[in-house]
């Protein structure tokens, strides 16, 4: 027995190591994402395209979409890899560390300007001046993708912010269904209009503005004239009498409803398990208009209409604010001229089209976009409208992270530690001496 | 390594024992081998390349110049997010390690019992170490809701208005130091597995002794545990500082919540290097906190001589 | 929230568990003491297996009961069909089977090559011990994000991207963390049981496996069920390492249910539960050797 006991380590070193030979060696040689040559046939290109859409829903959608470029051509070949939503991103900066990166990548729009200054995506100019294909997009969505005035990447999808409502909640209240409130004194009066009280609380609100996915940055945009928090110039534009009154008045709501409804409301359906629109406890409430195949999905009774986000005062402009994502081909991408051929594809009037209808999602292609087909949906189609009321902004390279210095102030306001001025000033402050640091 | 224990034979008075040093000492290295070539093989490069990348302005895609110490001056002089950050990770650290290294103590004790279910129990108990991934922390966003959640609700029994846990900064750490408690059950297998070293015959001789149960705890079992103590305590304080996970998921903003009172040291170093790609700062910012993590592990090994007891002895 | 509970009352009674030591394993009536620990480690045991219930009795609920306010503690209505629908969502059986294929890798390797080596750090003299041992606690002090990338670049030059060699070799090349955990342990194992076999001429080799290995048992199983659960749990490994779907594992096959838009929790749940089990399981059966426990007196007859 004793003898058997010290065998056995050495046995199971021997069978794993038996099993770890069996178990990689043919992966590896399957898994390169260099050209493969079809026995007998012209060579064939595999690119590597790796999104993070792997849900049920997601996947199939975007699959089809690959399997029609792959059968429109027989030059070149695309194989989806799926990669988690984030960590994505933490693999496409290490695999062009190493000089293996896919050959196209959705990434976020966000930091196009970012990561072209890094050299992580690749230049787009000398396929554009071949084949301009810039008029495709939205202006908005391609001057995003702009580094330097050439690009870096193309629009894919994007999104706005809509006011949903909830027509049954506005009858109940006495409020005319078709029209909602356009201004900041119609919400708030339609708010209090709305608002259920019991004893035991609140049942039902009318409206919080910060509940919902339209946070102080975009409300910042809404009360500003549209503008974000930098300039023309690239300067910090924080401190502005427009975003200080916007603040004040994003404040008084908290100030209303008191600071312990509020936390404890939105800890309850701020997780996404429940969501206060859907199961009644909110009657406006601002979303991205793919909100809508939620709301379809487990609200299927609610009787309910969008809108534009209502404005400071009447004419000071209904802005919303947008992200979205885009494609580029990594540096170092093995294939960039087969890879271009399909971002091209990917970004043009039939992808696209497939891609809205099938996700009820913004595409960043115009013609796709307002193709009729897909505007049959009232939801979508006001999305779209609302477009043109949605800012989406670059961030200046010198103020990369300055969102952590902005966040921290506006969190005071709402804790009664600064008052929105003291908040703005201080966030003015501290991303002036980020971007003086960083130039 | 051959060479130096050769080089070292001679001086030996005795040749006998010289020869027997020495094929202790080859031994020794044998052992050690597998874990060399790991150090040589894939661990050293990556950290002295890091050493190296943090005096250099090193974005991984496109440059890695020599800037001296600038990272390092930035980030005392001009970075109040480092010192937030750094101040939240020590806050986290200081109240974590003692009260999660009593508590597995604690409950690896009342496991060491023998009574009836106590398979179930263990098993019970170790559960919440195995849970990971998103599924815990949102679960415990529903745990700590400040009106309907379970824990205000037993403080409500108690009488006791419950905090606003994850909105009001000064609560937010102490929500994530108890939810750290609750998975101490990793901490209580190590000291289930130490408690079985002890040999029960120092109890029964103590006990004849009339040594009280109090005493024979703090005489026999303590003494004998507290190797895996120190070993707990130590690895704690590593762990303890690369908290990162809890502050990124647990909060609406997902990066850092009510004011940055979430802002671990490693989410902060996360976003530099993997968001802003700064990632010679990021590794300024690691050695920074191997310095501070490898003074207090120094301090703990000075003081590991006063309480440590090693029965095979300290060589 | 079980943990201040238990502990206070634990507090106060630190001193009695110490009695169970000497109480034989054989069956007799509980005394007050014990069926006053059997109540508290029962209570206690509610609020540990929360997550669990509500794990379960989430991947039980339909979509529109999840979203339901308040949420329900027992389903209304159970939807078993939702784990075989999250079984078919993605490839699991494939996905379950490579990650069962790491995680027997990650056990063989780490308890047989921690328990090697840091058999060597507590029991054996030799120069630049102490040196070797200070680099060793320091690999552990470096945060793994900044190593993350030259990392991968090594692998990468070594061409071993795209397979389970960076995820398997340093299974085996010792982890720093249980090297120091055996250490500790090793060093407690009384001089008096290895001298002996010492003085009768035997090696390092054979004390290691045939004195120092029965007795650290219990230490063993412990790293087993750890080096289990870190492979089994593993997320950001294999998601570097591999390029192909094929190789996916059951942790990054979860990952499809959370959408950038929209997370499954049913199906996610489900996934989670049925991930989980095997760490139970396997806990359970490894409890034995902490059960056992390991009598000297036995260890040094044998």
């Amino acid at each position: 027995m004793k003898k058997k006991r010290f065998v056995y380590p050495l046995a199971l070193v021997a069978v794993s190591l038996l099993l770890l030979l069996a178990a990689c060696t043919p992966e590896s040689r399957s898994s390169s994402g260099t050209p493969t040559a079809a026995t007998g046939e012209e060579p064939k290109v595999t690119l590597d395209f790796w999104t993070f859409w792997g849900s049920e829903t997601r996947r199939p959608i975007i699959e089809k979409i690959i399997d029609d470029f792959n059968q429109s051509q027989d030059r070149i070949m695309v194989k989806h890899t799926y990669l988690p939503f984030g960590d994505i991103w933490t693999k496409n900066l290490a695999s062009i560390a190493a000089g293996n990166p896919a050959d196209v990548i959705v990434n976020d729009y966000a930091d196009v300007n970012l990561r072209a200054s890094k050299n992580q995506n690749t230049d787009l100019s000398s396929y554009l001046a071949e084949d301009d294909i810039e008029s495709r997009f939205y202006p908005e969505l391609w001057n995003n993708v702009l580094y330097e005035d050439k690009a870096y990447a193309l629009p894919f999808n994007t999104d706005t912010r809509l006011l949903y409502y909830n027509k049954e909640a506005f009858r109940e209240a006495g409020l005319d269904p078709e029209q909602p409130p356009q201004t900041w004194a119609e919400l708030e009066e339609y708010a209090q209009k709305l608002d259920k009280k019991s004893e035991n609380g609140y049942e039902q609100v009318g409206f919080y503005p910060l509940w919902g996915d339209f946070g102080v940055d975009s409300w910042l945009i809404n009360g500003d004239g549209g503008n974000g928090y930098f300039d023309e110039s690239d300067q910090a534009a924080i401190n502005t009498p427009g975003k200080v009154a916007t603040l004040e008045w994003l404040k008084s709501w908290q100030d209303r409803l008191g600071r312990q409804t509020v936390d404890a409301m939105k800890a309850d359906f701020g997780s996404g398990v429940s969501d206060p629109f859907i199961s009644g406890k909110v009657a406006m409430y601002i979303q991205t208009g793919t909100y809508n195949t939620q709301i379809e999905e487990f609200g299927q009774d609610l009787d309910i209409g969008v809108a534009p986000i209502p404005e400071r005062e009447a004419g000071s402009g209904h802005w919303s604010s947008g992200g979205g994502f885009v494609v580029e081909i990594p540096k170092g991408a093995a294939h960039p001229e087969e890879a271009w051929e399909f971002i091209k594809y990917l970004t043009d009037v039939d992808a696209q089209k497939y891609w809205a209808m099938e996700n009820f999602d913004n595409v960043a292609n115009i013609e796709a976009a307002e193709d009729p087909e897909a505007n049959e949906n009232p939801v979508y189609q006001a999305s779209v409208e609302n477009l043109a009321d949605t800012k989406v902004f670059q961030v200046p390279l010198s103020a990369s992270g300055y969102k952590d210095l902005i966040n921290p102030h506006t969190d005071a306001v709402f804790l009664d530690k600064e008052t929105p001025e003291q908040a703005l000033e201080g966030a003015e402050k501290d991303v002036q001496a980020l971007m003086s640091k960083n130039q | 390594m051959k060479t130096t224990a050769q080089a070292r034979a001679p001086k030996n008075a005795r040749k006998k024992l010289s020869k027997l040093a020495r094929r202790e000492e080859l031994q020794g290295y044998l052992f050690i081998l597998p874990w060399l070539i790991g150090l040589f093989g894939i661990t050293l490069f990556p950290m002295l390349f890091s050493l190296y990348g943090s005096f250099t302005d090193y974005d991984v895609t496109s440059r890695m110049n020599f800037i001296g110490i600038d990272n390092y001056a930035r980030m005392f002089a001009d970075d109040p997010l480092f010192w937030k950050s750094l101040y939240n990770t020590l806050y986290y650290v200081a109240l974590m390690v003692p009260l999660t290294t009593i508590g597995s103590v604690l409950l690896a004790l009342m496991l060491n019992e023998k009574i009836a279910g106590m398979r179930v129990f263990r098993t019970i108990y170790y559960l919440p170490a195995v849970l990971s991934g998103v599924g815990v922390y949102f679960l415990w966003i529903q745990l700590l809701n400040p009106s309907t959640g379970l824990i205000n609700t037993m403080l409500g029994w108690a009488g006791i208005p419950g905090p606003a846990w994850l909105s009001d900064p000064m609560w937010t750490k102490p929500a994530i130091i108890m939810m750290k408690l609750w998975s101490v059950g990793g901490g209580m297998l190590l000291y289930l597995a130490s408690l079985q070293g002890v040999p029960s015959q120092l109890y029964e001789s103590a006990k004849l002794d009339g040594a009280s149960a109090f005493r024979r705890f703090w005489h026999i079992t303590l003494p004998m545990i507290s190797p895996v103590i120190f070993f707990d305590v130590v690895t704690s304080f590593i762990g303890g500082f690369q908290i990162f996970q809890e502050g990124y998921v647990m909060t609406d903003s997902g990066n850092g919540g009510p004011m940055g009172s979430l802002l671990f040291y490693n989410l902060y170093m996360w976003n530099q290097a993997f968001g802003l790609f700064n990632m010679g700062y990021a590794m300024a910012m690691a050695w920074v906190l191997f310095v501070i993590v490898l003074v207090l592990t120094l301090i703990n090994l000075r003081m590991s001589k006063r309480w440590v007891y090693y029965e095979g002895g300290d060589d | 929230m079980g943990r201040p509970a238990l502990s206070s009352t634990g507090k106060r009674k630190s001193g009695e568990p110490i009695d169970a030591y000497n109480v034989p394993v054989r069956k007799r009536r509980m005394k007050p003491r014990e069926v006053f620990l059997f109540v508290l480690l029962s209570v206690g045991s509610l609020l540990f297996l929360l997550p669990l219930w509500w794990m379960i009795s989430t991947s039980l609920k339909s979509p529109q009961e999840i979203a339901q306010y308040p949420p329900t503690f027992i389903p209304n209505e159970f939807h078993f069909e939702n784990y075989v629908h999250t079984w078919q969502a993605a490839p699991f059986t494939l996905y379950a089977f490579n990650t069962l294929m790491l995680a027997f890798f990650a056990v063989v390797g780490n308890v047989l090559m921690n328990s090697f080596i840091a058999y060597g750090f507590a029991r054996i003299a030799f120069r630049g011990k102490r040196f070797w041992f200070s680099v060793l606690l320091a690999t552990m002090m470096i945060p793994g994000f900044v190593t993350l990338i030259p990392q991968y670049v090594l692998f990468s030059k070594l061409h071993l991207v795209g397979t389970y060699y960076p995820l398997i070799i340093p299974q085996f090349l010792g982890s720093a963390f249980y090297i120091f955990m055996l250490r500790q342990f090793y060093m407690g194992i009384p001089k008096e049981l290895t001298e002996a076999a010492k003085i009768d001429g035997a090696n390092h080799l054979y004390i290691w496996a045939r004195i120092v290995i029965p007795l650290s048992k219990p230490a063993l199983a412990a790293i087993a069920v750890f080096a289990f659960n870190g492979a089994w749990n593993d997320f950001l490994g294999p998601l570097l390492y591999v390029n192909d779907e094929v190789l996916y594992t059951l942790q990054i096959g979860l990952q499809s249910f959370r959408g950038s838009v929209q997370t499954q929790w049913n199906y996610l749940m489900a996934g989670s539960v049925i991930v989980l089990l095997p760490v139970i399981i396997l806990f359970f059966l490894f409890q034995k050797y902490f059960i056992e426990g390991m009598n000297l007196t036995a260890g040094t007859k044998g």
